[in-house]
C-alpha cells in the first residue's frame, strides 16, 4: 500500500473555539491509483489534501506514506518528502514568474540536490512528456494557460514521485483546455504514476479511477468511477 | 540549494527591481564612500606629517617664544620677551644639552642679475644648524665657524631659490643680493620637498653675526638644540625649561613664558587631529550604515511579503527552511556588498582626487579596503537575518493561499 491514513482527524483551533476540519478519516491508496477526492467546500477536501502533500501535519491519527511513518514530522523532514515522494499540480498554475519554463522544471531537482549535469537531461525528458520542449525558454507570461498547467505538471513529475497531487488543475482553464490537461494525467497514470485529484467537479472526477467523496470532514463514499 | 544557484536566484530578484535596489544601496554607498575617503584622507595626511616630522629632525628641542602648536588663548603671547643670544649660551652651558644652533628668520627678495625671488626666508644661524635640522649639502658647503667669527657673506641657497635664479649656469661661488646686501653662494642644499602646500626649499641660510649685522638683532632667538648623547629628552627639556625660568625671572608657580618644543608636541597635536577626524568619521559610517540597513531590512520585509505566495510554491516543491532563509539573506548582502563596491569605487575616486588636487598625498589604503567590504557584508548580515527568517518560518499553506 502506498499511502495508509488511519482515523486522521484535523482540528483548527479559531479563537477559543475548536474546529475539526477532517474527522477520523481511514483511506488506503495503492500504488497506480487515479483517485479522485471530491466534495463542496467546507468538506475537509483541501486539509485532507495537504495532509497527503505533507503540507500539514495532522492532530492526530497515522499516516504511513511508502511504509514511514509522516504524521509527526517536522518542517525539514516533511520539506524532504515533499521533495522526493509529491509532486504538486494548482489550480493556479504557480509558477515563478522571473523563470523560464526550464528553470522552473529545474527548481526542484535544485531542491533535492539533483547534480547539475543530470539536471538537464532529466528536465528534457519531462518537458517532452507534456510536450513542451519548444517553450523551454519561454517565460510563463508567454505561455497559454494549458501550457502554464503542463509546465507545472513536468515540475511535479521532475523528482519522479510516488503521488501527483493535483487540486483542481482544470479550475482555470477552459473546458477544451482542461479535457487535454485530464488526457496528460490519464496518459501519466497509465504510465504507472499515481494520481490524487482534488475537484467539485463531477466531469472531472469521473476521468478518476475512484472517486471518494467527502462531506464534513469525513467519508461520504468510495466508490470506482 | 547550491550556492551559485542561490546567488543567481537573488541576482534575478534585485535585477527585476533595479531602482527600488538602487535606492535600498544608497545608504550603503554613502557609508562605505565616507569611510574610504576619509580614511584615504588620514592616510594622506600621516604621509604629509611624517615627511614634516623627518624633515625637521627627529630628535630636536626648539626653544621658542611661540609654541609650535599654538591653542586656546594666544593673547598672552604678545607681551613675551624676546628670547636672545645669551639664553642660547647658557642652554649650551647644561650638561644634559649636546650641540646648540641659535637661529634668527626674517623674508627677504633675493637677486642675481636680472632674476629674482621674493620674500624668501633669510635664516641666520650656527654650523651645527645643518646637523639638528636635517640639512645636508647638495654641493659646496655649510656655514662655517670661520663664516659665523668673521662675519663673512657666505650664502647657502635652498633648491627653489638655486633653481630662480641660476637656471643655466652653476650657483656656486657665484653673488647674490639678499635684501639688497651682496653675498657670495658657497653651497647648496639638497632637496627637502613640500609640506602641506609649501615649499621647504624656498631657503638661503647666513651666518648668524652676519645675518644680525645687515638685518638687525632686535629679533627674538630661536634655539635649536640636541640632548646630550646618552640623554634623555625630558631631562634635556627640564634642563632647559629650569634654566630659562631663572634667566626671564618667571615666579614660581607662573605657567611658563616661551616653549620648548620637541616632536612629541607635533606628534600629539597631531594624535588629537586625526582622532577627532576618525571618531567623526565612525560617527558618520555608523550612522549611514545604520540607517542603510534599516533601508535594507525593511526593503526584504516587503520582498518577503511580497513573495508570500513563491515562498509557499517553493516549500511545496521541496524547499528547506534554510533554502528560503539563505535566498533572502543572499539578497540582502548581495545588496550590500554592491553597495559597498560602489562605495568603495567613489571613496576611491574622492581620495585620488584630493590628491590630484591639493598637496595632501591622499592614498586608498587595503585596510580601508578591507574594513569597506567587512562592514557591508555584516550590515546586510545583521539586517538581512530577520527578514529572512520570517520567510523560512512562513507557513507553506498559508503562504501558498495568500493573495
Amino acid at each position: 500500500m502506498l499511502i495508509k491514513l488511519h482515523e486522521i482527524s484535523k482540528i483548527y483551533t479559531v479563537g477559543a473555539e475548536e474546529v475539526p476540519a477532517v474527522r477520523s478519516i481511514s483511506l488506503s491508496v495503492p500504488e497506480r491509483e487515479y483517485l479522485a477526492i471530491m466534495g463542496p467546500s467546507g468538506s475537509g477536501k483541501s486539509t485532507l489534501m495537504n495532509i497527503i502533500g505533507c503540507l500539514d501535519t495532522p492532530s492526530s491519527g497515522s499516516y504511513v506514506l511508502k511504509e514511514r511513518e509522516v504524521s509527526r514530522l517536522d518542517d525539514d523532514e516533511l520539506a524532504e518528502i515533499r521533495s522526493s515522494e509529491i509532486g504538486f499540480v494548482f489550480q493556479t498554475f504557480n509558477l515563478l514568474p522571473r523563470m523560464t519554463t526550464f528553470q522552473n522544471v529545474e527548481l526542484p531537482l535544485i531542491y533535492g540536490h539533483a547534480p547539475r549535469a543530470e539536471r538537464a537531461d532529466r528536465v528534457w525528458q519531462v518537458l517532452d512528456a507534456v510536450g513542451l520542449r519548444e517553450r523551454a525558454n519561454h517565460r510563463p507570461n508567454e505561455l497559454s494557460g494549458g501550457q502554464r498547467q503542463r509546465v507545472a505538471i513536468a515540475r511535479a513529475l521532475i523528482n519522479g514521485p510516488s503521488i501527483i497531487l493535483a487540486d483542481e488543475p482544470t479550475g482555470n482553464l477552459d473546458s477544451n483546455t482542461g479535457e487535454e490537461i485530464m488526457q496528460v494525467f490519464g496518459k501519466l497514470n497509465r504510465a504507472g504514476n499515481t494520481i490524487i485529484l482534488v475537484t467539485h467537479e463531477q466531469y472531472i472526477a469521473e476521468h478518476a479511477k475512484r472517486i471518494v467523496k467527502l462531506r464534513d470532514g469525513m467519508v461520504a463514499s468510495d466508490s470506482a468511477s | 540549494m547550491e550556492f551559485g544557484e542561490t546567488l543567481k536566484s537573488s541576482f534575478r530578484t534585485l535585477w527585476s527591481h533595479k531602482l527600488r535596489s538602487a535606492l535600498t544601496m544608497l545608504g550603503i554607498v554613502i557609508g562605505t564612500g565616507a569611510l574610504v575617503a576619509v580614511m584615504s584622507l588620514v592616510a594622506g595626511l600621516n604621509a604629509a606629517v611624517a615627511a614634516q616630522f623627518q624633515s625637521v629632525g627627529t630628535d630636536i628641542v626648539s626653544v621658542s617664544k611661540y609654541p609650535w602648536v599654538q591653542m586656546g588663548d594666544t593673547e598672552e603671547y604678545r607681551n613675551r620677551a624676546d628670547i636672545t643670544e645669551e639664553d642660547a649660551e647658557a642652554v649650551e652651558l647644561l650638561d644634559s644639552v649636546g650641540l646648540v644652533a641659535p637661529n634668527i628668520h626674517t623674508r627677504r627678495n633675493v637677486t642675481h642679475e636680472g632674476s629674482n625671488v621674493r620674500g624668501t626666508l633669510i635664516t641666520g644661524t650656527t654650523p651645527e644648524y645643518e646637523t639638528i635640522d636635517n640639512f645636508s649639502v647638495r654641493e659646496g658647503r655649510f656655514i662655517t665657524e670661520f663664516d659665523v667669527e668673521r662675519r663673512r657673506s657666505a650664502a647657502v641657497l635652498g633648491t627653489d631659490v638655486a633653481r630662480e635664479l641660476f637656471e643655466f649656469t652653476d650657483p656656486l661661488e657665484k653673488k647674490v643680493r639678499i635684501g639688497g646686501h651682496s653675498f657670495t653662494v658657497v653651497g647648496l642644499l639638497e632637496e627637502k620637498g613640500d609640506i602641506l602646500g609649501s615649499s621647504l626649499d624656498d631657503l638661503v641660510i647666513v651666518p648668524f653675526s652676519t645675518f644680525e649685522k645687515l638685518f638687525g638683532h632686535r629679533r627674538s632667538v630661536v634655539i635649536d638644540c640636541q640632548p646630550a648623547p646618552g640623554m634623555p629628552m625630558d631631562r634635556t627639556v627640564e634642563d632647559i625649561r629650569q634654566i630659562m625660568r631663572i634667566r626671564r625671572k618667571v615666579p614660581r608657580g607662573e605657567p611658563d613664558d616661551f616653549a620648548v618644543n620637541t616632536q612629541d608636541d607635533l606628534a600629539s597635536f597631531y594624535r588629537q587631529i586625526t582622532g577627532a577626524l576618525y571618531m567623526a568619521m565612525l560617527g558618520i559610517v555608523a550612522l549611514s550604515l545604520l540607517v542603510g540597513g534599516i533601508g535594507v531590512m525593511n526593503v526584504m520585509l516587503v520582498s518577503v511579503a511580497e513573495r508570500t505566495r513563491e515562498i509557499g510554491v517553493r516549500k511545496a516543491i521541496g524547499a528547506r527552511r534554510f533554502d528560503i532563509t539563505s535566498q533572502f539573506l543572499v539578497e540582502s548582502i548581495f545588496l550590500t556588498c554592491l553597495g559597498g563596491i560602489i562605495g568603495i569605487l567613489g571613496g576611491s575616486g574622492i581620495g585620488l582626487l584630493v590628491r590630484r588636487l591639493t598637496p595632501l598625498p591622499a592614498a586608498v589604503t587595503p585596510v580601508a579596503v578591507a574594513l569597506a567590504v567587512a562592514f557591508a557584508l555584516v550590515t546586510g548580515l545583521l539586517f538581512g537575518v530577520y527578514p529572512a527568517s520570517r520567510a523560512g518560518r512562513l507557513n507553506p499553506i498559508e503562504a501558498l493561499r495568500y493573495e
